[in-house]
């Protein structure tokens, strides 16, 4: 395994991110939801995606999706994915909204397909800082 | 109102190239590439370094700048410099600021360039991401896994052969039309020949990509000259000018345009740089597209209006982009894909070669008219492109 001090793929939040990546250390997946016109954002700004306001809350999301597109990594690109190559990455269309495609690892087996439901899996990483995975939505 | 028509149409020429050796390793630093290739072009132009005043540069934090370079090789009247952060989506964009800088008349010589030792330092396949200043929506794609361009492009091709078939084969004859482009190039790092065996049989990078799918990691420097096109007609070479450029807008997960990757993100920026140009994909004789990995190829061609989305792969099987007997010869030295990858760079080197009539055993034959192109437009949310046309 890899130490976290050796980790490259963590994420360091931001003043803007940090709630993102907090809520995915406590197991939970929430995006900003624009309290003026409904639309959701992500990444994580301080701009809504829709009508570019401030007026922005957290709020947990479905957590469901499908998969657009799909690649699978055999090269090792930072000491994180030694362990883990070949791994797949899913682009996943969110239910919320199709303009937000997430990127994650799927760590569920089994066949990838455009199309595949996905369920969100947040993995912690420190007390601040989670990531998300994907995993098929049995 | 902005009007893409308004460039300055062909008032700029590219009047001096210059290169160091592409390699693995070049055992200098970047500064001494940079000022290589920058002394290499200024005499290939028949002039001095004494007549630069500008340069423009780009680079994700893995270079040298032009305050540096400028002074070190004695250029003490500087008056116009860009030095853009990130790397082959902006490419061109230098391109298209050295016109307008000296067509406007704020410089009267801006030597484009760039310099890496992109395979011997500083890598842009992830390993190497420590020492970069990463774009802001980086950490949202590392944390899932996605530390590196392949990845990106090759979630693009993916939805690609999704939605329109196209497969392994295609992507690799695109490989093997680069190779076979390279071989007799002397400037290229690949030479040996390449079948679409070696292609299939070569390791996964990225499934759907394999090796063979991915350019090269040189070490290495390109330099162009900018002049008026005036000034350019009393200078040794055939001007090569800057017909038309665009830069702008790709997609990139911030903009909410990221929704179908199968569609090519070069369709955004084609129309105004045609425009600029006064130029269509018809009047193009051959074209150097921005090659980091062979899907890129496909895209463009499409996004450029070569072909209807879909039509690439038969159009591949009748050698449409092969350069001794295509109606559209592409990457006529190889590309980043078997010549080096110096970021897009040498994509104008050999337009200019080619458009000069200097590229010996690689000469296309209708060779007046070139489309020069950065990365398409995917991952950074940024595009460039420029048409150059021999006076």
């Amino acid at each position: 395994m890899v130490d976290v001090a050796e980790r490259r793929a963590v994420p360091v939040p931001d003043r803007d991110s940090a709630p993102y990546w907090g809520a995915l250390a406590r197991g939970r997946f929430e995006l900003q939801h624009c309290r003026d016109c409904g639309r959701w954002t992500w990444p994580a700004r301080a701009i809504c995606s829709g009508c570019h306001g401030e007026n922005l809350a957290w709020e947990p999301v479905k957590g469901t999706g499908e998969v657009h597109s799909w690649v699978v990594t055999h090269q090792v690109y930072a000491p994180d994915f030694v362990d883990l190559v070949p791994y797949t990455v899913v682009l996943v269309r969110i239910d919320e909204q199709d303009d937000i495609l997430i990127p994650g690892r799927l760590v569920s087996d089994g066949e990838v397909h455009q199309g595949l439901r996905v369920r969100a899996a947040p993995e912690q990483i420190t007390d601040e800082i989670g990531q998300l995975h994907w995993t098929a939505d049995a | 109102m902005a009007d893409a028509k308004r460039f300055p149409r062909g008032q700029a020429a590219i009047a001096g190239i210059g290169c160091t050796e592409f390699s693995r390793d070049s055992g200098v630093g970047v500064f001494t590439l940079a000022a290589r290739a920058v002394k290499a072009a200024v005499a290939d132009a028949g002039l001095e370094l004494s007549d630069v005043d500008g340069f423009a540069t780009f680079g994700p934090n893995d270079s040298i700048s032009p305050n540096m370079l400028a002074q070190a090789l004695g250029v003490t009247s500087m008056s116009y410099y860009v030095d853009q952060w990130l790397g082959g989506s902006v490419s061109m964009s230098i391109m298209g600021q050295a016109a307008l800088a000296v067509s406007a008349g704020v410089a009267d010589c801006v030597v484009c360039y760039r310099a890496l030792n992109g395979r011997s330092e500083i890598r842009m396949n992830g390993s190497g991401a420590a020492r970069m200043k990463l774009p802001w929506d980086m950490p949202f794609k590392m944390a899932g896994g996605v530390m590196a361009p392949s990845q990106e492009i090759a979630l693009a091709a993916r939805a690609h052969m999704v939605r329109y078939g196209t497969t392994s084969e295609d992507l690799g004859r695109i490989a093997v039309l680069s190779r076979a482009n390279a071989l007799d190039n002397e400037r290229a790092m690949m030479r040996k020949p390449m079948t679409l065996d070696d292609y299939l049989d070569s390791r996964w990078i990225v499934d759907p990509f394999r090796m063979f799918d991915c350019c090269l990691e040189t070490d290495g420097a390109v330099a162009v000259v900018v002049v008026n096109a005036e000034r350019a007609k009393g200078l040794p070479h055939r001007p090569v000018l800057i017909q038309g450029a665009a830069w702008g807008g790709g997609v990139n997960v911030v903009n909410n345009g990221y929704t179908d990757l199968s569609e090519s993100p070069a369709k955004l920026i084609a129309p105004r740089l045609y425009d600029a140009a006064g130029l269509g994909p018809e009047d193009i004789d051959f074209a150097e597209l921005y090659d980091c990995f062979t899907y890129n190829v496909l895209s463009q061609i499409e996004g450029y209006r070569f072909a209807e989305p879909g039509g690439v792969p038969g159009m591949l099987a009748d050698a449409a982009f092969d350069r001794a007997t295509g109606k559209l010869p592409i990457n006529t030295h190889g590309g980043l894909l078997s010549e080096g990858y110096l970021h897009g760079m040498n994509h104008v080197y050999e337009a200019a070669q080619q458009i000069r009539g200097d590229a010996g055993n690689r000469q296309v034959e209708r060779h007046d008219v070139a489309l020069v192109t950065g990365q398409l437009g995917y991952v950074s949310g940024y595009s460039s492109a420029v048409v150059l046309v021999g006076a």
